[in-house]
């Protein structure tokens, strides 16, 4: 996928022409990943215009047909390593796969047991500023995977190809994070009595 | 709940616990998105929406003032026409717009978690705005006041089964009475209209004109609309 590099080499006339007939209907769609991967309005605001600006610049690469909601993820994606990078102390590195904690057993792990019940109703009773706070406790590309994959309804080819990692590396990291974000939110299910108490 | 296989690769079809927290994000996908702030900051660096025409077409431009100067005539007697014709026609061409535009996240909201939030959230910009009824069981998502040829009304974004509904509310003289038969669903009568795959039916109760628009059957629509608690 063809990233963009720099100024839009094309008339800055078409240039605007073809952002605002392919990206401008689609800021909302990157504002929203923006606020879901960040977790507040002001970095997403930051992120999304960082995104939709290196948009406008590269215009030219995008390739008309193709898929611009794929391509404008790819360029959310390295913006947002781009700030993460940016924002660590001088001398330390970002490490992006922190996927060191283990995914719970269901045989006994309270939050994989049927505590859920109807786990549809349960999980509906959060609000959505709940859930994107318990997206915030996973690891960066586990939470990425699961806003293409589950958020964005994209297909597993589609998100291996935006994360740069192969097909099974994206639906291992979309069951993995599923159950992470169950394991964030069973804290807050237990205290408001959402879930049935199966352990002492 | 049966528990799933701790092994269970993940090229099998997802366990069931997995398939509810997937529909859960799934609902963050039309979560509503206030753009004005970014809209604002993307218009300071990058050029206007350029003209549909090539500028090269100079012999175009007289034909194109005459024309204008037709357009402005005739949106001045159209506007003239709405202003002094009482209650606007709610299309559905015009609702489905208005849908539309607060899902895509268009249309300034603000997100609000019940209907007395939405009343509350309502009152503070129009504070004549007729009450929206409760509806028990559906999420509440945002709300805004649009304007419907030249009539103001009051938008909820709701969701059922993570399916967004806008209900919309006026003062029933503000909008024009149907001249289509109805459907009569639980002894009230309902206007359903449908445009591509959105459904609206509307009603008149309590003062109210009451609107619903979703991509979900009229009959669900109606069902919701008899449950709204005035």
């Amino acid at each position: 996928m063809n990233l963009p590099t720099g100024q839009p080499h094309s008339r800055p006339g078409e240039a605007a022409r073809r952002f605002y007939e392919l990206v401008w209907p689609l800021r909302a769609d990157v504002l929203r990943v923006a606020r879901i991967l960040s977790g507040n309005f002001t970095d997403a605001e930051d992120l999304a215009q960082q995104t939709l600006l290196k948009a406008f610049a590269g215009i030219d690469q995008f390739a008309e047909g193709t898929n611009v909601k794929a391509w404008l993820m790819t360029i959310l994606r390295h913006a947002r390593v781009d700030r993460l990078r940016a924002a660590a102390p001088e001398g330390t590195t970002v490490s992006l796969d922190a996927l060191d904690d283990p995914l719970a057993d269901p045989h006994t792990d309270p939050a994989e047991t049927g505590a859920w019940g109807n786990a549809d109703e349960a999980l509906a009773a959060f609000s959505d500023q709940q859930v994107i706070d318990a997206l915030q406790d996973l690891p960066e590309n586990i939470r990425m995977t699961l806003l293409l994959v589950d958020v964005q309804q994209m297909d597993h080819h589609e998100a291996a190809t935006i994360l740069e990692v192969p097909v099974g590396t994206v639906k291992s990291r979309t069951h993995r994070g599923r159950a992470m974000l169950r394991r964030a939110l069973h804290p807050i299910a237990r205290e408001h009595r959402l879930i049935r108490e199966t352990h002492k | 709940m049966t528990s799933q296989p701790h092994n269970q690769t993940p090229d099998d079809t997802p366990p069931p616990l997995d398939q509810a927290t997937a529909r859960r994000l799934a609902r963050l996908g039309t979560m509503p998105v206030d753009t004005r702030t970014l809209d604002h900051r993307l218009a300071a660096v990058i050029p206007p929406r350029p003209r549909a025409l090539p500028a090269q077409r100079t012999w175009l431009r007289p034909l194109r003032a005459v024309a204008a100067l037709l357009l402005m005539a005739g949106l001045v007697g159209a506007l003239v026409y709405t202003l002094s014709s009482g209650p606007a026609q709610a299309s559905v061409a015009v609702m489905a717009q208005v849908h539309e535009d607060i899902v895509s996240g268009k249309t300034p909201v603000m997100q609000v978690d019940s209907i007395d939030a939405a009343n509350r959230e309502l009152s503070k910009q129009w504070p004549d705005s007729p009450a929206v009824p409760n509806v028990p069981q559906q999420h509440v998502m945002a709300c805004c006041m649009k304007s419907v040829k030249n009539k103001r009304v009051a938008c909820v974004l709701l969701k059922s089964r993570d399916i967004p509904i806008t209900l919309t509310v006026a003062n029933a003289s503000d909008i024009k009475r149907p001249t289509t038969p109805g459907v009569e669903h639980r002894g009230v009568t309902y206007q359903v209209q449908t445009t591509g795959n959105l459904n609206m039916i509307t009603t008149r109760r309590n003062d109210r004109w009451i609107c619903l628009i979703a991509q979900l059957p009229a009959d669900e629509l109606m069902d919701i609309a008899a449950k709204l608690q005035f």
